[in-house]
């Protein structure tokens, strides 16, 4: 490993976006596209790390090479090296003015060569050239960059072969005139050979019209939470803080974009054949967290019903591309209403099913499970679970919402909520039993939020 | 600011009961040479412009709203020469004065329409809407639908239908004779000529009828308010029109005029759904209720402004502001009984907010701040109640609570002969609440509004400045910037009962600093990462964005 490969192995330990904290890696290669600039020099690298079980990760790191240290930039300093010319120092260019410059201009002049092209949607408002980058907040999985007051962009961290579904989507519903995305502005794709000699091709960044005055649902949700936990109404409709007409409106804003998801990407069916499939992933999820999560195991059975009541749904299904991962976290409440954000889908999954035609229903019980969520981490933070009245009024609140969302929804799409409901539980219980595997891998102390959730749905069946 | 032009756009208005300010002759009720020994305090106090309800001789039906004489006073007030004494002397100490001015209807008292049912053949027989039938202008809605069934009234005397938009007691008048607009015009000529420094004009969207319209809002109305308006430009200039119409703002905006010219018709307009969206943002602790509200009202020409309040003597119901959209509003506050019950009016701000001294700051800052011209109402600087039992809208009109002595100082008179019994009751009433205690205690909310006035007459932003929602990473805090001329103010409210930190994007600014307001304290400079404050519960900060070389002095 050379001493640069050192250095990065470091840096990606110190990055919140960087996914294999906790296990032993190593990079094994560092892939440079052609430079955008060169003074300073600005490039896309690749960065190939090897975990110790053999499976390698891609993460892309645009990078700025200064001939002197600037402290300024102390955070994003990712190594040094010395190619003969002397020593140089490279920093994330996320963080560095003149690489997210770099990277603005190349859009604004929609720089496209063999390796690396920026394209801009028509008839966006693109940023000012002058507009200055700016480090958003950490985010979980990729870097956001703010250009002034108008566009975002976001570049991809974690990368593989094949189109971003994030991008592919705001793209789409960009270009249909849907008012509940950010608008797609542009973006940048790549086309390198990597270590393997495998020719990928990817998008790296998107560029997004930068909703200035939004807050996400989930702070607006915990907001109304601890309004009702601190008040102790009767009854959660008659607390101050009640979000019950914000769910309602999220649940017409989820519905109109999975009506333009299916106009803008087709529709399919499922059948008998793969409606089976879907209930024996989630029986064998199931199996592998009982496993894992004892507590799990005494439910299983009344758990198992529900997902087998799932295979009387009405056939066919109908299926089209959804957001994937929808939670409150993933929306965002702007003067103008709710949109939607990220639709990258679960970045744990591989691109190909993540692309797949699923159930709407799926980001419909996503959502549901997400006011579980929000009102269960609020009443958890309140204190001991044995106040049985802060138990009730966070149920009470899960409960309203929930309706209230699906209320809706149902007003805004042609799905039968009614018929669909064993499926609705069966998606909502696995969700459930996936959150409990992640909680007591992650957060053993949120376990008991799904773990409820669960004992819920396996007894009220 | 007095007689330049434009003032309206920066004034603090302060709407004024005149039967229930100062009695000054000891009869019970207020009058003009009462207020005029108050215009010492209000001049104190820092607002611009009095609005003086209706004055006029009416029957009082409608709260003088039914006026039954527009060239007279009514006499428990005073006299016409004490009105000319009321405007010198307020003039005198910088203030100026408008008036209610009824376009739409008159009382049925009023001699025209005694004429006008007494001779149909007479010069007043077309004053009003007459018709042998009461099925005409359907389409036209009943506005008071708890009193009335329909928009037409049966005279007996003259044996026709006459048309009336509210109460059947306020026969409308005919704008479709031009013998009215004289007549009105010469109405509102005579205050004019006695000084008066303009009109709220009450009800506008309403002054014609016309077949399969609602008869709201119609070009003829439009074109005749441009006629008040040329004859106040050519002959009184400087003087302000101030429309009421309880109406969307995009609907209400018609009002203003042209946008060409900077505005031709009103040159103020009630922004009414702010009020109810303030009391909602700070019931759901989110913001979105009133950005939203803002997002969506348009621009205004340059000349005009919105005039903006959080209580008055009138009756909002939510219905008046709902009709069309409002969908949102029904949303939210059909399911909270208590809101919907709050927002019709008839109540004061203090006892709506539960006497919470920090929200009553907090909505004050608020009023002073959001884009348009504030109107208080007296005594809600003092934090006065209100007097629920007294039914209708008297219980916000009580008698102005000056000392803990008899009356609450505001009349020598006989406790029963009072025009209305002062507040009484422990928590509000005059013996807690009133002028001379918080005169003497300089953390009271009289002076602290004030202080609040003064701070805002020193930044012209507050008046005329853009606003710019800043949105943020709480949605329970709620920031905007008011920008004029080089003028930054940055407001930062925080709706929540608890304590919030907020991170804010002001990278528009960087490498100046933020200057709180009330006490000239310098905050850190404005750097490139997002800048984090932390509010107290119903917490505030008006700040100055100032250069460094200011921020020093400031």
């Amino acid at each position: 490993m050379s001493s640069y490969h050192n250095d990065l192995h470091g840096y990606l330990g110190r990055q919140r976006w960087f996914a294999g904290k906790d296990r032993d890696f190593e990079v094994v290669d560092v892939a440079a596209l052609p430079s955008l600039t060169t003074a300073p020099l600005v490039r896309v690298e690749f960065v190939t790390v090897r975990y110790v079980d053999g499976e390698e990760v891609v993460y892309q790191v645009p990078t700025v090479y200064l001939d002197a240290l600037d402290p300024q930039y102390q955070h994003a300093l990712m190594g040094t090296v010395d190619d003969g010319d002397g020593e140089r120092f490279a920093y994330d260019a996320v963080h560095v003015k003149a690489g997210t410059h770099t990277l603005l201009t190349a859009l604004l002049e929609n720089r496209t060569d063999e390796h690396l092209s920026f394209v801009t949607v028509e008839g966006t408002a693109l940023p000012d050239a002058a507009d200055q980058g700016t480090m958003m907040t950490a985010e979980q999985s990729n870097t956001s960059i703010a250009f002034g007051d108008s566009a975002l962009l976001k570049v991809f961290r974690q990368v593989s072969d094949g189109r971003n579904p994030d991008v592919e989507i705001h793209h789409r519903l960009t270009v249909m005139g849907s008012t509940r995305v950010a608008p797609l502005l542009g973006w940048y794709e790549g086309r390198w050979r990597d270590v393997h000699g495998h020719q990928n091709e990817t998008h790296l960044g998107m560029f997004q019209a930068y909703l200035r005055t939004a807050t996400d649902g989930w702070d607006i949700a915990l907001a109304s939470v601890r309004d009702l936990l601190v008040e102790e109404p009767d009854r959660p409709s008659q607390a101050g803080g009640d979000f019950s007409a914000e769910a309602e409106r999220l649940g017409e804003a989820t519905a109109e974009v999975h009506r333009q998801l299916a106009e803008a990407f087709g529709t399919s069916r499922w059948e008998r054949r793969d409606l089976d499939r879907i209930v024996d992933t989630m029986l064998a999820r199931l199996d592998r967290v009982a496993t894992v999560v004892p507590a799990v195991a005494p439910h299983a059975e009344g758990v198992r019903a529900v997902f087998e009541g799932a295979r009387a749904t009405p056939l066919p299904v109908d299926v089209h591309r959804i957001h994937g991962d929808l939670h409150l976290g993933q929306t965002l409440r702007t003067v103008k209403g709710w949109k939607l954000i990220d639709f990258e889908g679960q970045p744990a999954r591989p691109l190909a099913e993540r692309r797949a035609n699923d159930s709407p229903l799926r980001d419909v019980a996503g959502m549901t499970r997400s006011f579980d969520y929000a009102a269960q981490s609020a009443r958890l933070s309140f204190g001991p679970g044995d106040d049985a009245r802060l138990t009730e009024l966070a149920n009470a609140w899960t409960e309203r919402n929930r309706r209230a969302f699906l209320r809706g929804y149902a007003d805004g799409s042609t799905l039968d909520l009614v018929t669909a409901a064993p499926l609705l539980r069966a998606f909502e219980a696995d969700k459930a039993v996936y959150e409990v595997g992640y909680e007591a891998g992650n957060r053993p102390t949120w376990t008991s939020i799904p773990l409820h959730a669960v004992e819920q749905l396996a007894t009220s069946g | 600011m007095t007689d330049e032009q434009g003032w309206y756009q920066r004034a603090v208005f302060y709407e004024v009961l005149v039967r229930c300010f100062l009695d000054s002759n000891s009869d019970g009720t207020g009058d003009f040479r009462g207020l005029t020994e108050k215009l010492d305090y209000l001049q104190w106090l820092g607002v611009d412009c009095l609005w003086l309800p209706p004055v006029y001789p009416s029957p009082l039906r409608d709260g003088g709203y039914d006026v039954a004489d527009y060239r007279a006073v009514a006499d428990d007030v005073g006299t016409i020469d004490d009105f000319h004494g009321l405007l010198t002397e307020a003039h005198a100490h910088g203030l100026k004065v408008i008036v209610d001015f009824v376009l739409n209807h008159t009382s049925d008292q009023h001699a025209w329409f005694q004429a006008s049912r007494n001779y149909p053949d007479g010069p007043f027989g077309d004053f009003y809407v007459w018709s042998d039938h009461n099925d005409r202008y359907a389409d036209a809605r009943v506005i008071f639908v708890d009193t009335e069934s329909s928009n037409w009234t049966w005279d007996a005397v003259r044996g026709q239908y006459y048309w009336h938009r509210f109460y059947s007691h306020q026969p409308d008048l005919n704008f479709d004779n031009p013998a009215v607009h004289e007549a009105m015009l010469d109405a509102l000529r005579f205050w004019l000529d006695l000084g008066i420094d303009g009109f709220r004009l009450d009800a506008v969207p309403y002054l014609y009828e016309r077949e399969g319209t609602n008869g709201e809002n119609l070009p003829e109305t439009h074109d005749f308010l441009k006629r008040i308006r040329k004859t106040i430009d050519d002959e009184y200039p400087n003087r302000v029109l101030l429309a009421e119409a309880n109406q969307w703002p995009s609907d209400v905006v018609d009002y203003f005029g042209d946008f060409a010219v900077g505005g031709d018709e009103c040159h103020m307009c009630f922004h009414v759904p702010v009020m109810p969206r303030l009391f909602m943002a700070v019931r759901r602790e989110s913001r979105y209720p009133i950005s939203e509200i803002l997002e969506s009202t348009p621009k205004i020409p340059t000349g005009c402004q919105w005039g903006i309040f959080l209580r008055n003597h009138d009756e909002l119901t939510l219905e008046m502001v709902t009709d069309e959209d409002r969908d949102y509003m029904w949303a939210e506050y059909a399911k909270d009984p208590r809101m919907k019950a709050n927002i019709g009016i008839r109540r004061r701000l203090a006892p709506l907010l539960d006497n919470d001294l920090n929200q009553m700051e907090l909505f004050t800052a608020l009023l002073l701040s959001l884009p348009g011209s504030p109107v208080l109402y007296y005594g809600d600087e003092i934090g006065m109640g209100d007097n629920i039992w007294l039914g209708d809208r008297d219980g916000v009109r009580t008698p102005m609570q000056w000392t803990p002595d008899r009356n609450a100082g505001f009349s020598t008179a006989t406790p029963g002969r009072l025009v209305l019994p002062p507040v009484q009751d422990p928590v509000f009433g005059y013996q807690a609440v009133n002028v001379e205690a918080e005169l003497a205690d300089t953390s009271s909310l009289l002076h602290w509004t004030r202080r609040m006035i003064t701070n805002r007459k020193q930044h012209p932003a507050f008046g005329l400045g853009d606003f710019i929602d800043l949105g943020g990473s709480n949605p329970s805090v709620f920031t905007f910037a008011r920008e004029y001329e080089g003028d930054v103010v940055l407001c930062v409210n925080n709706l929540s009962r608890f304590a919030q930190p907020v991170e804010l994007d002001l990278r528009q600014w960087q490498g100046r600093y933020l200057v709180e307001m009330l006490g000239h304290v310098q905050f850190p400079a404005i750097g490139e990462l997002p800048y984090l404050l932390t509010l107290g519960g119903h917490g505030f900060y008006w700040f100055v964005v100032a250069d460094p070389e200011e921020a020093r002095t400031a």
